[in-house]
């Protein structure tokens, strides 16, 4: 999926290398674990059955996420010190199949897809199916991804709602959401 | 026999096969195009499976399934992509094919010999599946709990280029699985109170944020950088190889599926390292080796038999254990849980016949997978002409939809945005996500088999190596956790002297994260 992505087009704000990059994710990890086995010790009772109540699980991951996160922190000040790390890069190593991004872009793009996700399911049991679907992909399309071909934006908004429609909850037969405000089936 | 011609009576009901027709067509779709693996597919299917049957909602994800490992060859052999990482190794000769002008013939063969290695695993499964669980049917919690950690040391296997973030990732995984009610004492984890978290974070909304939001983030960030991706498509077809010349590439078909199977049985290692490996063995065992990566023939046949015949091999430890070997079968495994299947040696013998339902929508999701090849070919050709950031706005719909219906719950759906935001995040600091899987997955067993032993030893610790099985799994475990943290000393003391970072063979860590 990211083959031919022009790397050197790749904004780079933020210069890192992977020694630091680890040594940031294993202080944020190391954060979580404490936090994580702090509320877990404060708010879960510890139980019956022999010392191996419902407390016992959380509590021991979080301190295995503490010292794993450790661990990250160890090897990325290793790195560091070793001076593998090179001179600073741009961010735009390939992370297991991402396309490499950074910046504002990036942040731009988490807020509109969790948005539109999130908006979908505001709208699905309050306008239905059909109208909420037709309503986010055809927001989608033209404000978020800016597609201005009107027949390619008209054959989504009504193709994919019905399409679904018809092959889920017609042919598979299953439960599609009614809405409350406005309801076409 | 009774069972037997009720399952089949159920497998061919017109739903049934309606169901793997489409769960097929899904799968190959999924696979074909680059970057939407099946387990995207199966985790955005899984949700819809629920109003079926449980007949249809197993054939419905099988067709998925394979319909997805065995599609993936399509774009391998006409763009170069893997569709799915298990066909990578197809790219090798399947693209030089293509550019010799033979894509037709090559995509032909690819499909006869996926076919024959799934057939092949199949049958290899059922003979060994009912002895394994009849195996395991004297289990006990502490033999069941060694069996799952040993099932969590494959994240090692899975864990990518660095062993300390495959473990943080299969912790973070087990984490999110202890939120909400405690099912042995009754006592809320982690709630704050809030009644929707009672249930805890659902597995299925958990696989579709993991596996389908981050392909999405990824499809929008390509557009906005204006990538295109060249996709030279010519006028092709499917065509079927002479008997001759299929006759021929039998006995390497035959090795190559027993390669696939035996490699699918072993948990956390999947399609990709079973393609290479019998690409390996094909090029050795050949008579010109020099032809390979030019184009040749044996070195289609070789992947495609075999990655399709990890899907048989893979079914044996899930079916006969409940251990699942890769996202795939951990999706397969958390829908089966659903329609009230709980695969493990039990299962052989209160639902004998939904296992024969199970054989049964293999063979027809088989069937279905040769022929939408065959004569759909072209309209998989089309598909990959469509952009990326339009097939990612049905995700979006999916997504929404998927995680809603699992419990008509909004916020589901809120979860699955902000979970797939925070997966995205992992795979971009490098954690790889399917050790989060497996942690989700078999957490919950890990912890009632442990603490049920527990109770019934009485607090005492030597159950766990008390019996044989109990002893060989957690001894199997920790050579694995061992071993791996072996090779990982051994890397970074290598790199050290040489002055380098450590470096992991890509296919070393096969499907580590889903490809967005």
């Amino acid at each position: 999926m990211t083959d031919g992505a022009d790397h050197s087009a790749a904004p780079s704000r933020r210069p890192a290398s992977p020694g630091l990059r680890d040594i940031v994710l294993g202080a944020i990890l190391l954060l979580l674990g404490l936090a994580w086995t702090i509320t877990v010790d404060r708010v879960v009772p510890a139980g019956r059955g022999f010392g191996i109540g419902p407390r016992a699980f959380p509590f021991w991951l979080g301190v295995g996420l503490c010292v794993l996160s450790s661990l990250l922190i160890l090897t990325g000040a290793l790195a560091r010190w070793r001076g593998q790390a090179g001179p600073a890069e741009p961010v735009v190593e390939q992370e297991d199949g991402v396309t490499p991004v950074g910046g504002w872009m990036l942040v731009r793009v988490l807020v509109l897809v969790a948005g539109t996700i999130a908006a979908y399911g505001f709208l699905m049991p309050r306008l239905g199916f059909l109208l909420a679907t037709g309503l986010v992909v055809g927001a989608t399309l033209v404000l978020a991804l800016g597609v201005r071909r009107p027949l390619l934006v008209l054959g989504m908004t009504i193709g994919l709602p019905l399409g679904s429609w018809l092959a889920f909850g017609q042919l598979l037969g299953a439960y599609m959401p009614r809405g409350s405000w406005i309801s076409f089936f | 026999m009774e069972l037997l011609l009720s399952a089949a009576s159920d497998s061919f009901a017109p739903a049934t096969l309606l169901a793997v027709l489409v769960g097929s067509l899904l799968g190959v779709i999924f696979g074909a195009i680059p970057g939407l693996t099946f387990t995207v597919a199966m985790a955005l299917v899984v949700p819809v499976s629920f109003s079926l049957e449980t007949a249809p909602a197993i054939g419905l994800l099988l067709g998925t399934y394979i319909g997805g490992m065995t599609g993936g060859s399509v774009s391998a052999i006409l763009l170069g992509i893997p569709g799915t990482p298990s066909a990578a190794a197809t790219v090798l000769d399947g693209y030089a094919l293509t550019r010799r002008g033979k894509a037709s013939l090559a995509l032909g063969t690819a499909v006869v010999a996926s076919a024959f290695g799934g057939f092949v695993s199949l049958a290899i499964m059922v003979f060994s599946v009912d002895f394994v669980a009849s195996v395991a049917l004297h289990f006990g919690p502490a033999e069941t709990f060694a069996l799952v950690l040993f099932g969590l040391s494959t994240i090692c296997g899975l864990a990518g280029g660095s062993l300390v973030k495959g473990l943080i990732a299969g912790v973070l995984g087990l984490m999110i699985m202890t939120i909400g009610v405690d099912e042995m004492e009754g006592v809320r984890r982690l709630t704050f109170g809030t009644v929707t978290l009672q249930q805890g974070i659902n597995l299925l909304v958990a696989m579709i944020a993991l596996f389908a939001v981050p392909h999405v983030i990824d499809a929008f960030v390509q557009h906005y950088r204006n990538e295109r991706v060249d996709k030279p498509l010519g006028d092709v077809r499917a065509e079927l190889p002479r008997f001759r010349e299929l006759l021929s590439h039998g006995w390497l078909m035959l090795r190559c599926s027993l390669i696939g199977t035996g490699v699918g049985a072993i948990p956390g290692t999947g399609g990709p390292i079973a393609a290479f490996l019998a690409y390996a063995h094909a090029r050795k065992s050949s008579k010109s080796p020099e032809k390979f990566g030019r184009g040749s023939m044996e070195g289609v046949v070789a992947p495609e038999a075999a990655n399709n015949a990890v899907t048989g091999g893979a079914m044996i430890p899930l079916l006969s254990l409940g251990i699942p070997g890769d996202p795939a079968t951990a999706i397969l495994l958390s829908a089966l849980l659903i329609h009230g299947l709980t695969p493990g040696p039990m299962l052989f013998i209160q639902q004998p016949g939904e296992i024969y339902q199970i054989y049964i929508a293999i063979i027809i999701a088989y069937a279905f997978v040769l022929s939408i090849q065959l004569l759909g070919i072209r309209f998989f050709v089309q598909l990959l002409r469509v952009p990326a950031h339009l097939l990612a706005v049905g995700i979006i719909i999916m997504c929404g939809f998927g995680a809603f219906s699992i419990r008509n719950s909004v916020f589901d759906v809120y979860t699955v945005a902000i979970l797939g935001v925070l997966a995205y995040g992992l795979i971009r600091a490098g954690i790889p996500l399917t050790p989060v899987i497996l942690g989700i997955v078999l957490g919950p067993a890990l912890e009632r088999e442990f603490r049920t032993a527990m109770i019934l030893s009485r607090g005492e610790y030597d159950v766990f190596v008390a019996s044989v099985p109990a002893a060989t799994f957690i001894g199997l475990a920790a050579l694995v956790f061992g071993l791996q943290i072996f090779r990982s000393l051994r890397q970074t003391i290598k790199s050290a002297r040489a002055g380098r970072q450590p470096e992991i063979p890509r296919h070393a860590a096969p499907d580590s994260n889903p490809k967005p």
